[in-house]
């Protein structure tokens, strides 16, 4: 099985499994999470390769159905990487800021010092919002 | 008979895989002998890590990785 689609059929399988027969949910997740040949599941299980065979292609033919129906995975994975980007943006915002704040600090102006504090609390939102990102990646 | 595969790692919807050297006897019970890389297909573009020293190593006393691992050393110029 190739590498990405090992990935894929494990994600399917995590939106999807719940639907699979007990069967099929056992030998997808051996084949998926344990990378086990179709051999070594048949021996594990005590059936033939062609059961396992048929057992792998008839799940798999199901996530992909559902997949089709609801477009969950892809609709995941889309969410999935415009969050890293947003918060890749915020942690390149956050570091701008500090920088712009950084020289008022060193230098002890007190003209500035209003600008840097709205800089600070600017910088205090961008990492909440950040930690919402990131509890939200856990 | 001792295999290289991918075992599964990572919580529900983060798919993470370590690349684990294991006796193929080994049942279900997470043993592995040694770890040896990861792969994180979740990661644009996917991550791969393998330590080329220690997969040549069990290569060279024959330990059999499966199709999916190879394709991953094979990448990886490793075989």
């Amino acid at each position: 099985m190739d590498v990405n689609e090992i990935a894929r059929q494990s994600l399917l399988y995590d939106f999807y499994g719940q639907l699979l027969t007990d069967r099929q949910r056992e030998i997808t997740e051996l084949y998926t999470q344990e990378n086990y040949s179709l051999a070594e599941i048949a021996e594990e299980l005590g059936i033939s390769r062609q059961g396992v065979h048929d057992a792998v292609r008839n799940a798999r033919k199901a996530l992909e159905g559902y997949e089709e129906k609801l477009g969950l995975v892809q609709r995941f994975l889309r969410t999935e990487e415009a969050v890293s980007r947003i918060d890749q943006e915020i942690l390149t915002m956050i570091g701008l800021l500090q920088k712009l704040d950084a020289p008022d600090t060193a230098a002890e102006s007190p003209m500035k010092e209003p600008a840097g504090t709205e800089t600070q609390e600017l910088v205090r939102r961008l990492k909440k919002v950040k930690s919402i990102i990131d509890r939200l990646e856990e | 008979m001792v295999k290289i595969r991918l075992r599964r790692m990572g919580g529900h919807k983060k798919p993470f895989y370590r690349i684990v050297v294991a006796d193929s006897r080994a049942p279900r019970d997470g043993r592995f002998i040694e770890e040896i890389g990861y792969y994180d297909p979740m990661k644009k573009p996917a991550d791969i890590k393998i330590d080329a020293e220690k997969a040549q190593k069990w290569l060279s006393t024959g330990a059999q990785p499966t199709d999916t691992v190879k394709t991953l050393f094979q990448k990886n110029g490793i075989v």
